[in-house]
């Protein structure tokens, strides 16, 4: 049997604004718990994102002077044939390398803006046979003539990558505890809408309206109360992701980046299809945390 | 209508049986009392009629539906083919007259334009055509227990089950609720009425049914309250058939005769 829509639109309302302040603090704590699941989300797919960046068998970079001698080069070229530690090595000339680092700024115009072929140093990105060697490998090539700088931006992104797991975990466990509060706090909700109509309930079942009917409008008010929580999460995450962006290019701090290790450092703002994915994501919790809320207390408290 | 074929109920955690072998059979458009002191099983009777409680055994036939076997999901389609009328009204506060019957409709999916031609025929019927803009709380008794019987009766029950309905009611208030119901059961609508009522029960005549520590002790047509105790012989003389029209006289000296009479029989009763 149909449920007519305004029927359960004017008593899911009326039951929302009757337990306003319930209805608020589920919302609230909706709201907060779906903000850490996105922040955590945002995290876990930059870091993932600036690993693809910079491929995964590049430990160590050594930047040539754009200026160096064919001399120097080669003498270079030697000297990583003679370092033990180093298994392989890719070269990268000013053309190559500019296009690297065109792409991996491509989120930061002005940075790719000032670049030109000419003045971005070749490189050598090396893959050492244990990782770990990295900063003996920099001590061998530092001081070395047409060596601009030496650095092993994945170890850094790995230490990167640590704090940001701890953070995501920490998010992620606050967020879980802070989604069962919510459950707790939508079903109380719903508890109490179904107290207070405990009257109207006890008429439709007189009257033979059926378990559908009674339930949805409380269904409805969980289902709301989630939703407009992972709302406010969702523009939350927009707005930092936003704001990340924004804060980074007024505080002049791209502009700074070197190129190597900081680039990979600062944190970006996800492309579209990512942050859309996250906001879905969000909004799917929210409505599963509400909808399970109340069918909990629906199943529990309106005994048809 | 309403069979019942050996019910017997005993509550959880009782240990008095609430029914014991109960037989009993009701045509379509009868007018049925249930008498019987406190506790003796009226109202779970009638529970077991809405599928409230369930038989321990035995079994219950409304409509020719063994209703213990009903699946839960039917329960509904059973409770919107009988009305139900209680000793506390059990109107909606927040809602008016209007507002009250129409949401025994609209609770069971009724098109709008049927609520709106249903409710405001029903309310005439009660005689509250003028107040529907009212709430419960701006009503006396009376006029609350006329909505209440309304809104059993908006979606034409085939039954109308009704637990005390006079129970909170002045003798003359009563009367003009007896007198509802007895236009709703000429309808064809099957009545069946718990009451301790005996000037009512008296007076119109019906049949009675009267229960006893959850045994039916008498299944009497055209029966009083109670059995040959010490009422005047000339009040049982009384013919049914005279008070029974009295009920459906439309006019004020009928409605004032038949108010004496049952006041008179309280009054009989209360003095023994
Ligand atoms: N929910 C219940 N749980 C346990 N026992 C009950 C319950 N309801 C009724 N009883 C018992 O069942 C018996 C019959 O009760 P019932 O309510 O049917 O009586 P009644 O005839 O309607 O009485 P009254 O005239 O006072 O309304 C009583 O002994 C009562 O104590
Ligand atoms: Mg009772």
């Amino acid at each position: 049997m149909a449920i007519p829509l305004d029927y359960v639109a004017r008593e899911t309302a009326s039951n929302l604004w009757r337990n306003r302040v319930m209805a608020l603090a589920g919302i609230a704590i909706v709201a907060v718990s779906l903000a850490l699941v996105g922040t955590a989300l945002v995290l876990r797919q930059s870091v993932a994102r600036q690993i693809v960046a910079l491929g995964d068998n590049v430990n160590v970079q050594i930047f040539v002077q754009a200026s160096a001698s064919g001399g120097e080069l080669s003498a270079i070229r030697m000297l990583i044939h003679q370092t033990p530690q180093i298994k392989s090595c890719g070269y990268l000339d000013h053309q190559q390398s500019y296009q690297r680092m065109r792409s991996l700024f491509a989120d930061e115009p002005t940075v790719a803006g000032v670049l030109t072929p000419a003045t971005t140093p070749p490189v050598f990105e090396c893959d050492l046979i244990n990782p770990n060697d990295a900063p003996v490998v920099k001590s061998v090539f530092v001081g070395v003539p047409g060596v601009f700088s030496v650095s092993y931006p994945q170890a850094a992104v790995r230490s990167w990558q640590r704090l940001a797991n701890i953070a995501q975990t920490i998010c992620l466990v606050m967020a879980i505890v802070l989604l069962v509060c919510s459950l707790v706090l939508i079903l109380n909700a719903i508890r109490m809408a179904i107290f207070s109509r405990r009257r109207e309930i006890g008429v439709m079942k007189l009257v033979g309206a059926t378990n559908w009917f009674i339930r949805v409008p409380f269904m409805l008010e969980g289902l709301v109360q989630g939703l407009l929580g992972s709302m406010v999460a969702v523009l939350f995450v927009l707005l930092a992701n936003l704001g990340v962006h924004s804060l980074l290019g007024s505080s002049g701090m791209t502009s700074q980046v070197q190129p190597g290790s900081s680039t990979l450092l600062s944190p970006s703002n996800l492309p579209a299809g990512q942050l859309f994915t996250t906001e879905a994501i969000i909004l799917v919790i929210g409505l599963i945390v509400g909808v399970a809320g109340s069918s909990v207390a629906v199943r529990r408290f309106l005994d048809v | 209508m309403i069979r019942f074929e050996d019910v017997t109920k005993t509550y959880k955690g009782s240990s008095i049986t609430a029914l014991r072998d109960v037989n009993v059979d009701i045509e379509r458009g009868e007018f049925v009392f249930l008498v019987g002191s406190s506790g003796s099983g009226k109202t779970t009777l009638l529970k077991l009629l809405l599928r409230e409680e369930l038989a321990d055994s035995g079994s219950i036939w409304v409509a020719g539906r063994d209703i213990g076997k009903l699946s839960k999901w039917r329960v509904p389609e059973l409770r919107r083919n009988l009305g139900c009328v209680f000793q506390d009204f059990r109107l909606l506060p927040n809602k008016t007259v209007t507002e009250n019957v129409a949401f025994a409709l609209e609770v069971i999916g009724r098109p709008k334009n049927q609520i709106r031609a249903q409710v405001p025929q029903v309310l005439d019927l009660v005689g509250l055509g003028q107040k529907g803009e009212r709430f419960p709380d701006e009503l006396s008794g009376g006029e609350q227990q006329r909505v209440a019987v309304a809104r059993a009766f908006v979606n034409r029950p085939l039954v109308l089950l009704a637990d005390e309905p006079t129970g909170n009611l002045d003798p003359a208030t009563s009367i003009g609720i007896m007198k509802l119901l007895d236009r709703i059961n000429r309808t064809g609508t099957t009545v069946v009425m718990a009451t301790h009522d005996v000037g009512i029960v008296d007076a119109m005549r019906r049949r009675v049914i009267e229960l006893d520590r959850g045994h039916v002790v008498r299944d009497q047509a055209r029966g009083v309250y109670g059995y040959g105790d010490d009422l005047p012989s000339s009040s049982r003389g009384v013919p049914a058939v005279a008070i029974g029209s009295s009920w459906s006289g439309e006019d004020s000296g009928e409605e004032s005769l038949s108010a004496g009479r049952v006041a008179a029989v309280r009054a009989r009763r209360g003095a023994r």
